[in-house]
């Protein structure tokens, strides 16, 4: 009983990086900035067909997305993996291609009904 | 006619199968084709109600066994016998017709006994109303294009359906499916030509002869080292020292100088000279020396023969005779016959001689027919007796090999 | 020969094995039951009906016991010896395949002695085998292979392979189709076997004895049988390949489906194997009441004719009168325009590899046009009942009840050649029922021995009048069955002809109440489906029809071409194969075929069975109904269904069993079509014989749009005229 008991506790407070709210939202705003000082050479490294005010809108957009999260774990979560992606941006492991997913909502829509469907192929 | 035969026929003929198959088997006669199954037993086994199907008697006269030359001279010398006796053994199973399977090697013995045939037909003791017994029986020729295989009763039967003649699968024995699909009885020629002497002197003076489960007469083939070859017909249990002294006139050299004999055609094992001592010539006697009576083709090698050569050229022999329809046969023959060529030589290892002796093993007993059987015992009987030969000529053959090197 | 008479069977005499399994059949019928013996199989009790083989015993409680020789559609052989097993109380192992049980017997199946039986014959089955597992196409599905790792030794000694090394033998060359590497042939003959048992092709035997014994062709021919590539199968080891599949796949590198062969009318299962989005072989798959485990050759090597001669890209021919490959888009609104404009004076044709969906949604929108002009390529007989009755088209008794039967009288049709595998039923109810067959048409060779009775109508007549030395037979008969090829009610006169053996079988007493007399044996895959929806038989209609646009599907037989239709007939080919309809055709809309679908397709006994996709068709092509849904919807005349299972929902809809895969669904009113018949009023021709057009081997390979796409089959072709030549 005791032991499941003290289970429950350290699962209640185990936390990822962050102890508080406060300290996440530092975290956060660390790896905001960072994005937002790299994309200038970004751009010009993958030499993608977007300008740096395109993809400030669109790294905004990214972390807004986010925005919501009320458990710091998560938050602490997608900082970590918003680093990772990061770093292999800068280091250049990724490929133009790659990067470039990041706009792929300005693809054309899927097709939804049967005739585009079958012009375009996918049926 | 002289000889006896064709005496009283009618009688015997009149007195019903059942009758004769009890004599039969009041005589204890055994089988003269290698496996030694009572016949009386055999025939009773056709006793059973028709179903419509006719049933034939097919006579064995295939004798390919090497060293056998048994039935070849009931039929060169005695055709009347056989064609007597094909008559009663018929009346005894009820046949429609006999066919008597005569190895296509045997001209001259094939005209004989078709001359044989032909005159019985002309005196009235074949075909309709045989005899004046009022049975219908006919004879029929079928001669063989020379193959060993054909001996065996099932490849006789395809061979005469006009098949391949390869063995066929047993159950069903011929005695419920055999030639044409019919009930047939196979037996050996000397098992039918004996049937008539033993049905006029009954069935206890055959049992008279011979000690209990071997009774009766047999003939014995004896070939090979000895100063007059000769088939002889003598009394069964007959001790094998005696049989050769008092018949063949002896080994060549004397009884001293014997190494082997082969007592019953080229599959049995072989037995040396010690064995031979005291080694009594019947179905049981030689059983308990680890061989068998087989056709009782006696060959004896003296000194002088290579052992190792003479039961390999048995084995190709057998290699050449299989007839490739089942594995341990049509593999197995051929390896032990590759192997034991080099053992003329030496050329192996002494570790190989197990491996031969597994194989042998291997062989016998897994197959269709009892082919690969009388195959794997002569190797027996050679590892057997023979093994320290074997190493001696391996030793030499490496002692040779690093010198020359 | 092979046959035995019935009578022995009935009188209970053993039987060699080789006939205990029909003689369990033909028991299982009228004679009682014999009691069962018990058998123990290591140590497990099991009841068996005595004549049972050890093996058979064995695989009733799930033991199974190694074999190479046996087979259970054919003879017993006993030649391989592996599956030899202890019997308690034997010196000698027994061969399981052959040996019937007896009352008591203790098997072991894997007793130390059993065990070194097998390992003994693996041993000696490796000896002459070569050891070239890496480059042989049977290498993966091998028996020698997967029964040698499990049963055979962990090492080798065969120190000859130093001295004198392995038998070789020289390869044969039997064709085409199958690739021999004799080397590798362990002699099980069960190519013999079936050759001579179900192919009934008496070309294959063994020459030479002992260790010098070859399977072969005693001299150089061709194997001349429409089911030679069942021996691929039936091959243990790689002596017996595929040569149009030779170095070209492993088996563990292929994507297999299972699907339907349309190629005939009897609908094979078969196994598609893909790799790299491309057919490379097809096997049969099991289905008891269809194709057993055999199948024909065409079916299993024509697919070579699906990657050649393809429509890959919608092509419109331009004003110089040539074909031009244009987008979907671009030919839709021209086809489009087309219909539109030609209103309801727009007709249709279904070829013979059409499938169900693409026949409902063709009709629905013809319909929807306001036109009726929908035809099948092959025509049938309108009068009396014509195609509303089921029971006037189909193959009532099933492909199965056929082996059954006691008489058939096969009326203007080729068995062998128009559904192979409907003719080795017959042949196996030849064998080992003594069913005897009679023809009337000209004569074939079936390979079973039957009373031609000549191809003149006039005896047809005869024998529905009663008049005929065949009538009294029929009459006789238990089990009579009348097989009408639908070649024969092509005829002008077809309506009698039917007319004629509805009479016939109605008048022929059976004494099975289900059993059905009446049988038609169609010649293509599509034609009861397209029956079932509610086409109208024969071409007659277009060419009445006046039409401003027709609808070629896969319609390649050249029922019709321009010179029936109107100068300004617009005519439009959907299908997979430029053939004679595409030839014809002013817009090209490029389908898919068999393999490339998931499609619906009823075969002549009524079965249906569904396709499904192996592979994807090829460039633009698309499945076949999607592309009259598009169509239908630039046209104006939306169809209500957007994907498979609505379609589906539709076809269910127009025939409930369209859907019911696997079941055949039975036909009635028989009464009611014989009556209907009766008001026919066409005259018997007796002038023109009956004829089939397939009656040579040569005729059987290229026959529809794929074949006639294939290289293997014209090779086939070509060996079997050349064969012809040959004096063996």
């Amino acid at each position: 009983m005791a032991s499941q008991a003290v289970k429950r506790t350290i699962k209640e407070v185990k936390p990822i990086l962050s102890v508080d709210r406060e300290e996440a939202r530092k975290r956060v705003l660390n790896l905001y900035k960072a994005w937002y000082r790299q994309l200038p050479y970004i751009v010009k490294a993958y030499d993608i067909p977007k300008n740096v005010e395109q993809c400030r809108e669109r790294l905004r957009e990214e972390f807004t997305k986010h925005d919501h999260f009320p458990d710091i774990r998560v938050i602490d979560m997608l900082v970590i993996k918003g680093q990772m992606e990061l770093k292999e941006i800068v280091n250049v492991w990724k490929q133009k291609g790659h990067v470039m997913t990041y706009f792929k909502d300005s693809l054309e829509p899927k097709p939804k009904d049967f005739l585009s469907k079958f012009l375009s192929g996918k049926e | 006619m002289k000889r006896g035969d064709w005496y009283k026929t009618k009688e015997i003929l009149l007195k019903g199968p059942d009758w004769i198959v009890n004599e039969l088997k009041v005589s204890g006669l055994r089988g003269r084709g290698g496996a030694g199954f009572p016949t009386g037993m055999k025939w009773s086994f056709m006793n059973r109600p028709s179903d419509g199907r006719p049933r034939y008697l097919v006579v064995n006269a295939d004798e390919g066994e090497p060293g056998t030359c048994k039935d070849r001279e009931i039929m060169r010398h005695d055709p009347h016998k056989l064609v007597e006796g094909c008559l009663i053994a018929g009346k005894a199973i009820g046949a429609k017709a006999a066919y008597i399977y005569i190895r296509g090697e045997f001209y001259n013995e094939a005209s004989n006994m078709q001359v044989a045939i032909a005159e019985a037909y002309q005196a009235g003791f074949l075909g309709k109303n045989a005899c004046g017994s009022g049975y219908d029986f006919d004879v029929f020729m079928h001669r063989g294009a020379g193959a060993y295989i054909c001996g065996e009763e099932t490849a006789l039967i395809e061979s005469i359906e006009g098949k391949q003649g390869k063995p066929r699968l047993k159950p069903p024995f011929p005695a419920d499916v055999g030639v044409f699909g019919c009930p047939t009885t196979v037996n050996n020629v000397e098992t039918i030509a004996v049937a008539p002497t033993i049905c006029r002197r009954g069935g206890t003076w055959f049992a008279s002869f011979g000690r209990t489960r071997n009774s009766g007469t047999k003939l014995f083939n004896i070939s090979g080292h000895v100063n007059r070859p000769c088939t002889v017909e003598e009394e069964m249990s007959i001790p094998l020292k005696e049989l050769i002294q008092k018949h063949a006139g002896d080994v060549t050299g004397g009884w001293d100088n014997l190494l082997a004999i082969i007592p019953g055609g080229s599959s049995t094992p072989l037995i040396p000279k010690k064995v031979c001592e005291d080694a009594i010539m019947d179905f049981d006697g030689l059983v308990a020396c680890q061989t068998s009576l087989g056709t009782a083709a006696i060959i004896v090698m003296d000194k002088s023969t290579d052992i190792v050569l003479a039961i390999a050229r048995l084995l190709m022999f057998y290699k050449h005779e299989s007839c490739g329809q089942c594995t341990p046969c049509r593999e197995g023959v051929p390896w032990m016959n590759k192997m034991i060529y080099r053992f003329v030589d030496g050329n192996a290892k002494p570790e190989e001689i197990d491996m031969l002796w597994e194989i042998s093993k291997q062989v016998e007993g897994h197959s269709i027919c009892a082919l690969a059987d009388g195959a794997a015992w002569p190797v027996q009987g050679l590892i057997r007796h023979f093994r320290p030969e074997l190493e001696e000529r391996m030793r030499k053959f490496h002692e040779k090999q690093s010198a020359s090197c | 020969m092979l046959r035995i008479t019935f009578t022995k069977v009935l009188n209970g005499a053993k039987l060699s094995p080789k006939h205990i399994y029909v003689a369990t059949r033909a028991q299982s019928g009228e004679v009682k039951k014999p009691e069962k013996v018990e058998v123990f199989i290591d140590d497990k009790p099991v009841y068996v009906e005595p004549g049972t083989t050890v093996l058979q015993a064995a695989a009733m409680i799930g033991v199974e016991i190694p074999r190479f020789c046996y087979h259970e559609r054919l003879a017993v052989a006993g030649n391989c010896r592996m599956c030899l097993v202890e019997v308690e109380k034997s010196p000698k192992p027994v061969a399981a395949c052959a040996m019937p049980v007896m009352k008591g017997w203790r098997i072991k199946t894997d007793s130390e002695m059993t065990r070194k039986a097998r390992e003994g014959i693996m041993e000696f089955l490796l000896v002459n085998h070569p050891l070239d597992c890496p480059i042989c196409d049977q290498g993966g599905e091998c028996d020698l292979q997967d029964q040698s790792m499990a049963f055979g030794s962990d090492r080798s000694r065969f120190t000859d392979i130093e001295f004198s090394g392995k038998r070789a033998v020289e390869d044969k060359d039997i064709g085409p189709l199958i690739k021999t590497i004799m080397t590798r042939c362990i002699h099980c003959t069960r190519c013999i076997r079936f050759a001579s048992e179900v192919a009934g092709v008496d070309d294959l035997g063994t020459t030479g004895r002992g260790n010098d014994m070859q399977v072969g062709t005693y001299v150089e021919k061709l194997f001349m049988s429409e089911l030679s590539g069942n021996i691929i199968d039936l091959c243990p080891v790689g002596a017996l390949t595929s040569k149009p599949y030779s170095f070209t796949a492993r088996p563990w590198e292929i994507r297999k489906v299972d699907s339907i062969d349309v190629l005939d009318a009897v609908g094979s299962n078969i196994i598609v194997s893909t790799r790299t989005g491309e057919v490379m072989r097809i096997v049969p798959r099991v289905n008891e009441e269809i194709n057993e485990e055999w199948l024909a050759d065409k079916s299993r090597f024509a697919y070579d004719g699906l990657k050649r001669q393809r429509l890959v890209t919608p092509m419109i021919r331009d004003c110089n009168g040539e074909l031009k490959p244009v987008d979907w888009e671009a030919a839709l609104l021209t086809v489009a325009k087309v219909i539109k404009n030609a209103g309801s004076q727009v007709g249709a044709i279904a070829g013979g590899l059409a499938d169900a969906e693409v026949l409902v949604a063709v009709k629905d929108l013809l319909n929807k046009l306001g036109s009726e002009a929908l035809c099948t390529e092959h025509t049938f007989p309108l009068d009396g009942s014509g195609t509303d009755l089921r029971s006037s088209y189909l193959l009532n008794n099933k492909i199965a009840g056929v082996e059954e039967a006691d008489l058939v009288l096969l009326i203007g049709t080729n068995p062998r050649l128009e559904a192979p595998l409907l003719n080795s039923r017959l042949r196996k109810g030849w064998i080992h029922n003594e069913l005897q067959v009679a023809l009337i048409g000209p004569k074939v060779d079936l390979r079973y021995d039957y009373e031609h009775l000549g191809d003149d109508a006039k005896v047809l007549k005869e024998i529905v009048s009663g008049r005929h030395q065949f009538s009294s037979k029929l009459k006789s008969a238990k089990k009579p069955l009348i097989i009408v090829g639908s070649e024969l009610l092509e005829r002008a006169d077809g309506a009698a002809v039917l007319s004629a053996v509805q009479t016939l079988a109605a008048n022929t007493p059976s004494q099975d109440k289900d059993w059905k007399v009446l049988n038609i044996l169609h010649k293509v895959a599509s034609q009861v489906a397209a029956f079932d929806i509610g086409y109208t038989p024969g071409v007659d209609k277009i060419r009445e029809g006046n039409l401003k646009a027709l609808l070629l599907i896969g319609a390649d037989e050249g029922a019709i071409d321009k010179s029936d239709l109107p100068q300004d007939c617009f005519v439009i080919y959907q299908g997979h194969h430029g053939d004679q309809g595409a030839s014809i055709a002013d817009a090209i809309l490029p389908g898919a075929a068999y393999t490339e679908k998931q499609a619906t397709y009823v075969n002549t006994e009524g079965r249906a069975q569904e396709t499904l996709v192996a592979v994807t068709a090829p460039g633009r092509a698309r499945e076949d109904w999607k592309i009259i849904r598009a169509l239908s919807e630039i046209i104006g005349a939306k169809l209500p269904y957007d994907n498979l299972n609505e379609i589906r929902c539709r076809l269910e809809e127009v025939a409930p069993h369209l859907t019911r895969y696997g079941s055949a669904e039975e036909a009635n009113y028989f009464k009611q079509a014989e009556q209907l018949a009766k008001k026919i009023k066409i005259q018997l021709d007796e002038c023109t014989p009956i004829d089939v057009k397939i009656k040579e081997l040569q005729d059987y390979f290229m026959t529809d749009a794929i074949t006639r796409a294939s290289p293997t089959m014209a090779k086939c072709v070509q060996a079997v005229l050349k064969q012809k030549q040959s004096k063996y």
